[in-house]
């Protein structure tokens, strides 16, 4: 059964409309007309347990609202939200205790004191035995290397080690089910890897469920097998991430690079069209000997290509590249669907 | 959640409170010299007054000076409260993290208030000590009155925060709360009895207080401790306190079950 459901769901936020003609700001004052702006509309989707999903979206498409709903911060406007079996916004406590998640924008430590004491006060929320607590802060602290700053304020830490400590904060109760919104913002590559790395030990060796929003197609790329895009409130698409590819993604690349004294011919293969060597995404070693063939694999297998396109280059070496997450991402957020 | 996972859950945020005052150490001597300066200087106001003068309305100049001392010691322990983190935190956002705690918000903000209080006894024993060296400390008229006037002060720092926390409630509303804050303190700091005694306040003025909740926070304590007000009259007060307890709770979880579904968060 899905651990998390979210139908039909909807938020709407309303503010002070802003008016138009004379003295706007002043009449506003005055005004009750409000502007109703739907943040998220009518989105649908379930979650298994043990799932790893990818909730993305560019900037205000209502990723970090519909977190907000399933965490029981926000209340839905309309539609209905569960989370292991509960309301989340009626039954806020308790979904609390299932539930661990990371803003990645904001912090839950206490921020004038010690990293350990906000790991202190939440053993006592959460009524955790002081065994318990000792054993899982100690292994905490050796996968995530917070020994170092285990005794300085949370104010003083780098953004990696308080996210760090941010994730062990939420952790610390062991919940079945994490939401982590955009946790690797702003992080350096390192700091990066060994977040993204301890995730994934953590759903697959605890089975714990993980709904992760995130701007990094790499970490998505690294964590996900699932995604779901939304955009202006609605799903674009929910679905496996390589079919992804496929569908908004359909073609790959042949990328050529030519022998030293060969002389580039224009090229003039059926199925396949040159392309600006930086369509690949990728740095490549000689960009100036360098032919990049874009080609759709349903129109023209691999190895055919490779023939035809012998025949016209004189190739020294070649390699097939699939399109990056980030470009099939753009190409979805640029409303290749409408 | 069981009461005792209620209660141990409420005692972490209250510790937390507490040693986020502990922490800065600088920040508490600043406030401790302020106080003792503040003592000083009522208790040597006051005399003048009444040098050369007898009782005023039926209020001696011991029981004057001595008002003056505890009640700017009282004051200065519960002020911190009027600007309580609440605003602060629903205008950035931060507010998002305490609603995914598995205590209500409510309770959380209680049990942090509660040790920030804690933490800031310290400093109320400074200004008591200053006042005590000054010879301006009286002692209540009787082990009753004292303990009575114990119950006051408790009841006393009840009132207090719940009315701190119903008008941080209306940042949910109006995301700006500077302004209300800023009357709401100076008419409770006036009202309360912390900067006069409502003993010298005029008829229709005494009158109108009477109706509020400010005098429950530092006259009635105050009072019962110097003998001012005894007896039954004195127990009618502590009445009073309870009552508005009572008044504000509903109060204060009429305004926040509506502020549950206005709860907006701000920014990401």
């Amino acid at each position: 059964m899905a651990v998390i459901e979210a139908a039909e769901l909807v938020k709407e936020f309303s503010r002070p409309a802003v008016l138009e003609g004379r003295l706007p700001r002043l009449r506003a004052l005055f005004s009750t007309k409000r502007d109703i702006n739907r943040a998220v509309n009518g989105v649908n989707f379930e979650v298994e347990p043990g799932e790893l999903v990818g909730y993305l979206g560019p900037n205000g498409a209502g990723k970090s609202t519909t977190i907000k709903m399933l965490t029981g911060i926000l209340t839905p406007t309309s539609g209905v939200c569960r989370v292991a079996g509960l309301e989340p916004s009626r039954d806020r406590a308790r979904n609390a205790r299932n539930i661990g998640v990371v803003f990645g924008q904001r912090t839950q430590l206490w921020y004038d004191l010690p990293l350990r004491d906000s790991f202190e006060v939440l053993a006592d929320l959460y009524n955790l035995d002081r065994t318990t607590y000792r054993n899982r802060v100690g292994l905490f602290t050796e996968l995530l290397d917070l020994s170092d700053f285990l005794d300085t304020p949370v104010r003083s830490l780098s953004l990696g080690q308080r996210m760090r400590g941010d994730l062990v904060a939420a952790m610390l109760h062991e919940p079945s089910i994490l939401f982590l919104d955009e946790p690797t913002v702003g992080l350096d590559v390192v700091a990066k890897a060994r977040l993204t790395e301890f995730i994934a030990e953590t759903n697959r060796s605890a089975g714990t469920t993980v709904v992760l929003t995130t701007h990094d197609m790499e970490d998505v790329e690294r964590l996900c097998h699932r995604i779901i895009v939304i955009d202006s409130g609605t799903v674009l698409y929910d679905g496996d991430l390589s079919r992804l590819k496929e569908r908004f993604m359909p073609y790959r690349f042949l990328v050529l690079t030519l022998a030293e004294r060969s002389i580039r011919r224009v090229a003039d293969i059926p199925f396949a069209t040159e392309v600006e060597t930086s369509a690949v995404g990728t740095v490549l070693p000689y960009p100036d000997r360098s032919v990049v063939l874009r080609f759709d694999p349903r129109e023209i297998t691999t190895p055919e290509l490779i023939a035809r396109a012998s025949q016209v280059y004189q190739v020294d070496e070649l390699s097939i590249v699939d399109p990056r997450l980030t470009d099939v991402i753009s190409q979805l957020y640029d409303g290749l669907l409408t | 959640m069981s009461t005792a996972e209620q209660v141990r859950a409420f005692r972490g945020m209250t510790r937390a409170g507490t040693r986020s005052v502990l922490i800065y150490r600088g920040d508490l001597i600043t406030g401790a010299v302020t106080l003792v300066i503040q003592v000083v200087l009522a208790i040597a106001v006051w005399r003048i007054v009444y040098s050369g003068r007898g009782p005023v309305d039926g209020v001696d100049a011991r029981t004057a000076v001595a008002y003056a001392a505890i009640a700017a010691c009282l004051q200065s322990v519960l002020l911190p409260w009027q600007f309580s983190s609440l605003p602060m935190r629903i205008r950035n956002g931060q507010i998002a993290t305490d609603l995914t705690r598995p205590l209500g918000l409510i309770w959380q903000v209680f049990g942090q208030n509660l040790g920030v209080l804690l933490g800031r006894l310290p400093l109320g024993a400074f200004g008591l000590a200053a006042a005590a060296v000054l010879g301006a400390l009286t002692l209540p008229p009787g082990w009753a009155a004292g303990l009575l006037s114990l119950v006051a002060t408790v009841g006393g720092v009840l009132v207090a925060m719940l009315c701190n926390l119903i008008v941080s409630m209306v940042t949910f509303w109006t995301f700006e709360v500077g302004g209300p804050l800023i009357v709401y303190r100076f008419g409770s700091a006036f009202l309360s009895g912390s900067l006069i005694p409502l003993w010298f306040m005029p008829g229709w003025l005494r009158a109108s207080v009477e109706w509020l909740p400010f005098q429950a926070q530092v006259y009635t304590p105050v009072s019962i401790y110097l003998g001012q007000t005894r007896g039954g009259q004195a127990l009618a007060l502590v009445g009073v306190q309870l009552v508005w307890v009572v008044l504000l709770t509903g109060l204060l979880e009429l305004v926040w079950r509506r502020a549950r579904y206005r709860v907006v968060v701000q920014g990401g």
